[in-house]
């Protein structure tokens, strides 16, 4: 019997090829969406299952107490280490002290590589279950040694064997080789980390490393734990709660709570509110599992709407089977084998969709995924997909074509009445809904993408660039560098500065003033900057000055943005004195609000002094009329003179500042492209629907025509209804639109409001390509000869 | 005693007035029979067929088929009965566009369940007995209105019933084609004693009936024996 219905199944499909293109296309579009969205949350959903014991690692984070808010960092005290590893020893398995990832220069004679890597403990690699591809997996136990990753190791050595080889890094000390591991694939918060170094050596750079070992005031590491297998993440984080507060008591008034971030929340749950978890990425995940699921039924429902739009024609075969002898039951059967056979043709163009759009998608996702050809479990997966799809979009059909009684459609009695195109109309409502409501979602992230871009930044974006002083070469000769620069004459500005304009990398507390509350903490950016950091960057300077060579004191002033300002509550600020520790500053100038962090947020409170040793970075400014590749040869020319052992590497501002947008702007763009999918799939099907309405309308518009409609009354009349369900949709469309989206601009404390045009435009599109796809059919329709059409009656 | 219809009444509700379709249909068939039902257009020769071949229900009265009280019967023994006993063939052929005439003529075999082999051997013994062999590729838009209600009756005759329901089976067909399909059903109920039932418009067609059945708005006018 399977047999006989694929047989008939398949002649139906050849017999009218134009209705099976557009259902076979259409669930295609579907399927292939649906299958791509899949692969994207496959691989959010096991992002870091890389490291076999995801489910026991975790990172230690602290929520302080700060301007009487709770914030969640993930910075550490250092002693924390082995307090963790002494006090509550029976619960961790392993804790390993990490630095941040850092920028370092590689070098192995004239070769010169940038890198970034971390300074970690020894037991990392073993607790992260780095794949050692050469070498041990204890490699850095030796404070001289290095591992490198699979494709530094390609990059700096070749074919060479790099075991045991020598490295000057920075163009200071020299480290040996002892491990190379498989670099960590893209889905693992760790994929940037090329370079593993022995934490001994860290706390031998610099002399406030060593320092820090005691300090549990500064918070400027990370620890990462593995608990034991039996442990439980919520008991163990009861028990460590507490750890650093006993000792941090006798110095600051702060508060701070330690708590355990599972790796397996650190790609999807990793938003904190008040101290509390909040979410994260995972909103993505279920938005996409919501538009993936949409545009899938989207495609049902066109097959449904196409199939009973049809069922005339397959009227009188069900006529015929019920009176040789065919059960409902059996009827229902051959439809949903002919549904299934559609989808099951529909699946293979969609794989191949998949496969031929899946570098353009992982582009716009910034993912590496691939569809796991060899994998059975995945080819089960897509089978059940398969069927299961067939079978929810045969249901409907099926049912309904084999509920028709056989006296009427073969008596010819039997016609659809407006009844029986009810719940097809209520499909098509659904349908336009759903479309509509995604233009309206896309226009308006790009919209709040775009507010946040024209947001005024504060200072002059464009022609700067960055180089980060990751060699000692660079220090310390601040005015040749800047001498030389500058007599390139493409150069107008130079500063260096112990953040970019793109991020304030550190954040104090400690300020006391006159009149301050005493029980606040408040926590203020603290940026170290060189005389000519206002002039390079092109900050305004609201009141006072900037900070000047005239005036030798200045290193022991303050500039203050206007939120700074704010926070003090002080009137007439300027020549006031801000202590920090036991120093005592002087406010010398105010300085208008520059967006340094995201754009979507209020400034942070920051203050900049006059401090070159902090500073970790030089800004330029390139002169305005020269032109960039000239500019930046020359000014390569002048690094590589001063800073030999380092490649010349830059940042353009504009672009760090570009990255801010990255993540909004890929949601955009994905929601983009599924959004255009819906519609075509959403205009397959009305395409289709138009056709079947204007066929079976012909004797009636034949009629209309000999007594005397014109074409444009015909349209009318045929586009009329197409119209009004569009109508109907963009009205259900907007109240869900407008709440979902209040909702999604709630997470932006910088929000562009959701205007009316919004709403407009999108109603007007979905209008307007209702009616070009309606409107050929129903033209076709009516320039059909009437004598021909009333003479088929 | 093949079937028998007491007192059967059929009627629709138009408005708050009630109109008769059948009105006490009383008739009792035996089996070889071959009866014609006439009447003019209205008096409810289809109605009454369409209840026969228990496409329809009566609103009152009873319908006994083979010593079964049809209308008390669950909808699958229905079928059951149905598709094992009867047979129709109708004025517009109604063959499944999409099937070949083989394969229409084995469709009943497939709802009966019957094993791939057995099909086989039956279909082509139908072919074989209507000499349409040659044309067992063929798909109904290929084959003349005659060729097509030859498919139709070896269709209805494929599962081996007890009786064919004909509705106007030659309505569509010229004198010749018409003629020749009669002259099958008079073969089929002398030499197989199969019992035919049909509706016809024509005096000479329902003369190859043994006893002629008149309707007149839904009741029965008169019965004439030949």
């Amino acid at each position: 019997m399977i047999k006989n219905y694929t047989k008939l199944a398949w002649r139906n499909l050849l017999k009218d090829k134009a209705y099976s293109a557009i259902n076979i296309l259409g669930l295609s579009i579907g399927m292939a969406v649906a299958l791509l969205i899949a692969l994207w949350i496959w691989d959010e959903v096991t992002f870091n299952e890389y490291h076999k014991n995801h489910k026991q690692i975790a990172q230690v984070l602290g929520n302080q107490t700060v301007n009487g808010e709770i914030e969640t960092y993930t910075s550490v005290a250092m002693p924390l280490g082995n307090e963790l590893r002494t006090l509550f020893g029976a619960d961790f398995k392993h804790v390993s002290m990490a630095s941040w990832n850092f920028r370092h220069t590689l070098a192995i004679g004239d070769k010169k590589i940038n890198q970034e890597g971390m300074w970690v403990e020894p037991v990392f690699p073993a607790m992260f279950t780095l794949k050692i591809l050469n070498g041990k997996l204890l490699g850095l136990d030796d404070p001289t040694s290095i591992m490198l990753s699979e494709s530094v190791a390609k990059a700096l050595f070749g074919k060479e064997d790099p075991l045991n080889k020598l490295i000057k890094m920075d163009n200071k000390d020299s480290y040996k080789v002892t491990g190379v591991y498989e670099d960590l694939p893209k889905n693992t918060t760790l994929s940037g980390v090329k370079i593993l170094l022995p934490w001994e050596k860290y706390l031998a750079t610099e002399p406030w490393l060593n320092k820090a070992k005691t300090e549990w005031g500064n918070h400027s590491f990370q620890t990462f734990v593995q608990i034991n297998d039996k442990a439980i993440f919520d008991k163990v984080t009861n028990k460590i709660k507490n750890a650093s507060m006993i000792h941090l008591k006798e110095a600051v008034n702060g508060k701070e709570e330690l708590l355990l971030q599972p790796m397996d929340n650190w790609r999807l749950h990793n938003e904190f509110k008040n101290g509390k978890l909040q979410g994260g990425r995972i909103q993505f995940v279920w938005l996409f599992s919501i538009i993936g699921f949409f545009v899938l039924l989207l495609a049902c429902i066109n097959f449904m709407n196409l199939s009973t739009a049809r069922s005339e024609k397959r009227a009188k075969e069900v006529g015929i089977r019920k009176t040789v002898g065919s059960l409902r039951r059996q009827l229902v059967g051959q439809f949903l084998s002919e549904s299934v056979l559609v989808a099951l043709i529909a699946i293979l163009f969609s794989i191949t969709m998949v496969q031929l759009l899946l570098p353009f998608f992982n582009e716009m996702a910034d993912k590496n995924t691939s569809v796991p050809w060899s994998n059975g479990l995945f080819w089960l997966i897509i089978l059940c997909f398969t069927i299961a799809t067939g079978l929810i979009a045969g249901s409907y059909p099926a049912f309904y074509l084999s509920s028709f009684k056989p006296i009427q459609v073969l008596k010819g009695t039997y016609r659809i009445g407006r009844f029986a195109s009810l719940p097809r109309k209520v499909l098509v409502v659904i349908q336009f809904t759903v479309s509509i409501t995604l233009i309206i979602g896309t226009i308006i992230v790009f919209q709040q993408i775009e507010f946040a871009k024209n947001r005024p930044v504060g200072y002059t974006r464009s022609g700067l660039i960055t180089v980060d002083m990751t060699t000692p070469d660079l220090y310390r000769h601040y005015d040749v560098i800047r001498g030389d620069l500058l007599a390139t004459g493409m150069v107008e500005n130079m500063a260096e500065s112990s953040s970019p304009t793109t991020m304030v990398n550190s954040t104090n507390i400690g300020f006391s003033w006159d009149g301050k509350d005493i029980n606040s903490l408040p926590s203020l950016g603290t940026i170290g900057v060189t005389h000519e950091y206002g002039k390079t960057i092109g900050w305004k300077i609201k009141e006072g000055r900037d900070f000047s060579k005239d005036f030798a004191t200045d290193s022991n002033a303050f500039i203050l943005n206007e939120a700074a300002v704010k926070l003090t509550r002080l009137k007439n600020i300027i020549g006031k004195n801000i202590k920090w520790g036991d120093k005592q500053f002087t406010v010398v100038g105010i300085v208008n609000d520059m967006v340094m962090q995201s754009p979507y947020s209020p400034v942070q409170p920051t203050v900049f002094l006059m401090n070159p040793e902090w500073a970790n970075l030089i800004t330029i400014r390139m002169k305005a009329n020269s032109s960039i590749p000239d500019a930046l040869s020359k000014i390569s020319k002048v690094f590589k003179k001063y800073n030999p052992g380092a490649p010349f590497v830059y940042q353009f501002t504009d672009e760090e500042y570009g990255k801010k947008f990255s993540d909004e702007e890929r949601i955009g763009n994905l929601a983009l492209f599924f959004a255009v999918l819906a519609i075509l799939i959403s205009c397959l099907g009305l395409f289709g629907l138009a056709s079947f309405v204007a066929e079976q309308r012909t004797k009636e518009i034949g009629v209309r025509k000999v007594l005397g409609a014109t074409i444009l009354n015909i349209w009318g009349m045929v586009s009329k209804e197409f119209v009004l369900l569009v109508v109907i949709s963009f009205l259900i469309a907007i109240p869900i639109a407008w709440f979902n989206l209040h909702q999604w601009l709630q997470g932006y404390e910088y929000r562009t409001e959701i205007s009316f045009w919004v709403f407009v435009l999108a109603g007007m599109g979905a209008m307007l390509i209702t009616l070009l796809t309606v409107s050929f059919q129903a033209i076709k329709a009516a320039l059909a000869n009437p004598v021909k059409s009333l003479r088929t009656e | 005693m093949l079937l028998q219809l007491n007192k059967i009444f059929k009627w629709v509700n138009v408005g708050g007035s009630r109109t008769f379709l059948l009105r006490d249909i009383n008739l009792t068939v035996q089996q070889g029979e071959f009866i014609s039902i006439m009447g003019p257009s209205g008096s409810g020769k289809s109605t009454l067929l369409h209840i026969i071949g228990m496409l329809d229900d009566a609103d009152e009265g009873e319908y006994v088929f083979a010593d079964q009280n049809v209308f008390k019967l669950k909808e699958k023994q229905r079928s059951q009965l149905y598709k094992q006993h009867i047979g129709f063939v109708f004025q517009a052929y109604h063959l499944i566009d999409e099937l070949t005439v083989y394969e229409n003529i084995e469709t009943p075999l497939i709802y009966q369940d019957m094993k791939g082999s057995e099909r086989k051997a039956v279909v082509a013994d139908i072919l074989d007995r209507f000499g349409i062999v040659g044309k067992k590729d063929l798909f109904p838009s290929q084959l003349s209105g005659g060729q097509q209600q030859l498919v139709g009756i070896a269709r209805a005759l494929a599962s081996n019933p007890k009786v064919i329901l004909a509705d106007e089976p030659t309505g569509n067909l010229n004198s010749k084609q018409g003629e020749e399909i009669m002259e099958l059903f008079k073969k089929l109920n002398k030499e197989d004693g199969v019992t035919i039932i049909q509706v016809t418009h024509s005096e000479k067609n329902a003369s190859y009936g043994s006893r002629t059945i008149h309707l007149l708005d839904g009741r029965v006018d008169q019965i004439v024996n030949s």
